[in-house]
């Protein structure tokens, strides 16, 4: 009996797919999907800057900014009810809140075989990261995301077509000759955007260094200028000096590899959905995006995991390996 | 008459530069082949292995990310 039904269900679900795949082969045809103006930078949603510092220069309102406070507010929201959902029920979490307590559990322990005993003081950089960036990835799946926007004039912009009263218009795929429009969207990939890579880079390599140095003291930064064996043994001391010095710009090299990991991974997704939606709008794009969410969630991990291991090696102190030989 | 061969400029070195993108691919093809030995030989260690093969993975695929967005910036920026 219950197989019967799960049979059925599976039928059903088969012929919502076929429909939906139909579906799109008619709106590819009705409407021709229009390749979108793609810029490395986040598009400004006003022309005119919101605020201007002086040495700094100008602020504005960026798509990107929109789709991070948007990001926020998501996050804040889930760890209410989590928080909620746990103060009703503080052993057997359910819903939202057991998904999480199953994520937490498992960075937890994976933290806790890598890091040790500084585990507590790694797990809330390495959480915190892996949860935003997983918000931060799997934003695009919203519909709507790039897609819808504020129009404007370009040189080589596309016509435009008003629908109803004329609030709202879409780009038809064709050419305009002089001057025709492209779209600027209201929200984009909060990872397509190097300020957010740069600042998430900039925060996980200034506390790398943090927790070195609470866990280390000042002996810490004898990892990179170490001239503690220069006078006994001068030729192994320089040869220590020199790998001080690299692992010194291999902090810096960090913060480079943090940021563009991420922002390549993803802005190469962002343009490759591009690409594709305009070449071969049918059955491909649904595979890509499921591609997608994969790598936004691989990148999630790998960018949270680099972070914790790199911390469990600044903790584990260059100067008392050294002692013990 | 300048501005299309600024233009093919910036298309052939775009492909140029994804000519990285070979490094990166042996990187992950070893990577994958000495995880998938190491399943073969124990399968016990599969986790353990996942784990590290995927960020090893990363770590060569950040490698041909850097000539992609090299090229991202060869074509809509410059």
């Amino acid at each position: 009996m219950e197989k019967a039904e799960k049979k059925w269900r599976w039928g059903f679900h088969r012929w919502i797919v076929l429909a939906l795949i139909i579906l799109n082969v008619v709106a590819v045809n009705l409407y021709a999907p229009v390749q979108p103006h793609i810029q490395v930078a986040a598009e400004n949603i006003i022309t005119e800057p919101l605020f201007t510092l002086p040495v700094i220069g100008d602020f504005y309102l960026t798509n990107s900014l929109i789709a991070t406070i948007l990001m926020y507010i998501v996050i804040i929201l889930i760890a209410l009810a989590v928080r909620n959902s746990w103060k009703k029920n503080p052993v057997a979490p359910k819903g939202i809140a057991g998904v999480f307590e199953m994520l937490v559990d498992m960075i937890y322990n994976m933290t806790e075989t890598t890091a040790g005993k500084y585990a507590a003081k790694v797990f809330p950089w390495f959480a915190s990261i892996v949860i935003v960036l997983l918000f931060a990835n799997l934003m695009k799946l919203i519909p709507g995301f790039e897609s819808i926007g504020v129009l404007r004039h370009s040189e080589h912009g596309y016509e435009i077509q008003a629908l109803g009263n004329g609030t709202w218009s879409t780009l038809l795929n064709k050419e305009a000759h002089n001057g025709g429009y492209t779209l600027v969207p209201f929200l984009r990939g909060v990872s397509t955007d190097l300020n957010f890579t740069t600042a998430l880079a900039l925060i996980a390599v200034v506390m790398i260094q943090v927790i070195g140095v609470q866990a280390n003291g000042v002996r810490y930064f004898e990892k990179f200028i170490n001239v503690r064996n220069i006078f006994k043994k001068p030729l192994f001391g320089v040869i220590d000096f020199i790998v001080g010095l690299l692992e010194l710009i291999s902090e810096f090299a960090k913060i480079l590899s943090f940021t563009f990991r991420l922002f390549g991974n993803m802005f190469s997704g962002m343009v490759l959905l591009a690409v594709v939606g305009v070449m071969i709008p049918v059955f491909l794009p649904s595979g890509l995006m499921l591609f997608e969410v994969f790598i936004g969630v691989i990148q999630a991990l790998v960018f949270g995991m680099l972070t914790m291991v790199f911390m469990a090696q600044a903790t584990q102190g260059h100067g008392a390996e050294e002692e013990q030989k | 008459m300048s501005g299309d061969i600024v233009m093919a400029a910036k298309m052939i070195g775009a492909g140029l530069a994804m000519i990285g993108a070979l490094g990166g691919g042996i990187g992950v093809g070893l990577s994958v082949q000495g995880a998938v030995q190491g399943m073969a030989r124990n399968p016990d260690t599969y986790g353990n292995l996942l784990s590290s093969m995927i960020l090893g993975i990363a770590f060569s695929e950040a490698i041909a990310i850097y000539c992609l967005v090299i090229a991202f910036l060869m074509l809509f920026v410059v």
